[in-house]
């Protein structure tokens, strides 16, 4: 009798306490959409850099930008449809390669940005997904031609993370997204 | 015969003196009585100008007249009903000018409140200006521009990104400066201005800004 009592105790403990992890359908939507846009404020990011339009000091300071999106470790993977190989490169040296490419333009353009993995609540309260986004690079010559396209696949893992912080003396409770490495899965001409 | 003579003249000036002195405080009574006819005749006129209100004296002066026509205790059953009432005018327009005083103090705030709404339409307004900016350089000159409304650049910028009820998240806490910028960056704007905490000099010191 007291083993199933305390049976009983410890279920609706968990049960309680599973409830008050998780979160409303409306507010996990609003997190998801949150780190949906870091992920397009990074494409937009790489398209700055990437331009050969963009004046030095500006693609400078989005490279400060850009690089705040990621976890401090992550990598940023880089395939090319003349080598089989994808070499990986912190990233904040992928950032200043895509500014110093050897073309005379470049058009880079991300889309399809869309959860490949739905945000999971992690045991330690980061929820953690997978979003998957095409790339397509255009390097072009001084004469305008076009020498260089592909089109990759690639999987970005976000991590999201409730945190707080006291401004003027308010306590603020945000969502702190990280984005984690980004994996080359296809790389194709297009 | 002489001592005749010298009583008959003493009579005489007797008699001058006495009549002449008779005759002068006459004229005295006189006087005093044209006096007091005059101080009532204005008392009365004054009291009749605040109580139809013709008089162009300040509340203050009517009140000092009024305080000093009682002082003067005429007398007069006539000035006293008009005292009463030259009070009651008074008290009345008393309170409407004090009514008249909180109004334009309230018109006041109110117009000091619309100044600094106005200065939180114009972030708005510079929010627009810089996503639509046809290159950097404008889009600097915007943003330095925009940057004057605040405190300094580094001033707190506070995105909600979900509210309900006593639940509000918010998005990672930014500064001025960099929010500024990001708009740049990103050629839109996704957010409206919520809230906005001021300094004494009116400059920003927290911007709150929430998702469309």
């Amino acid at each position: 009798m007291k083993k199933i009592f305390l049976t009983l105790l410890f279920g609706v403990f968990l049960l309680g306490n599973t409830q008050a992890q998780e979160l409303s359908h409306e507010r996990k939507q609003a997190v998801d959409s949150l780190a949906l846009e870091k992920v397009r404020d990074l494409s937009k990011y790489i398209k700055i850099i990437g331009s050969k339009e963009t004046p030095w000091s500006e693609a400078n300071r989005v490279i400060d930008r850009a690089e705040e999106l990621f976890a401090p470790d992550a990598e940023i993977g880089v395939s090319s449809l003349t080598t089989n190989e994808v070499q990986y490169y912190k990233v904040r040296q992928y950032l200043e390669r895509l500014m110093r490419l050897n073309y005379d333009r470049v058009e880079i353009d991300w889309y399809k940005i869309e959860y490949v993995s739905d945000l999971q609540r992690q045991p330690d309260g980061t929820y953690v997904g997978v979003i998957t986004v095409f790339q397509t690079f255009k390097g072009f010559d001084k004469e305008g031609r076009l020498v260089y396209q592909d089109t990759t696949k690639k999987d970005i893992t976000v991590y999201v993370k409730r945190k707080e912080t006291q401004i003027g003396g308010r306590l603020i409770g945000f969502w702190d997204v990280m984005l984690g490495d980004m994996r080359v899965k296809e790389t194709s001409i297009k | 015969m002489k001592l005749r003579i010298k009583n008959f003249i003493l009579v005489t000036i007797l008699a001058f003196v006495t009549i002449g002195g008779t005759t002068s405080c006459g004229s005295k009574k006189k006087l005093a009585k044209k006096e007091y006819e005059a101080k009532v005749a204005q008392a009365k006129a004054d009291l009749n100008a605040i109580i139809e209100g013709t008089t162009e004296w300040t509340l203050e002066e009517q009140k000092a007249r009024v305080e000093e026509i009682e002082k003067s205790d005429l007398q007069n059953q006539e000035i006293d009903a008009l005292i009463v009432k030259a009070k009651e005018v008074l008290a009345r327009e008393l309170a409407e000018a004090e009514r008249a005083a909180e109004e334009e103090r309230l018109r006041k705030i109110e117009e000091e409140n619309r100044a600094k709404a106005e200065s939180k339409t114009s972030i708005s307004d510079y929010f627009a200006i810089i996503a639509a900016a046809p290159d950097a350089e404008t889009a600097n000159e915007k943003i330095n521009e925009a940057l004057n409304l605040f405190a300094s650049p580094d001033v707190p910028v506070l995105i909600i990104v979900y509210q309900m009820g006593d639940i509000i998240d918010f998005d990672a806490p930014t500064t001025a400066e960099k929010y500024l910028n990001y708009i740049k960056d990103q050629k839109s704007v996704t957010v409206r201005v919520n809230n906005v905490k001021y300094d004494d000099n009116d400059k920003i010191t927290e911007l709150e800004l929430i998702k469309k």
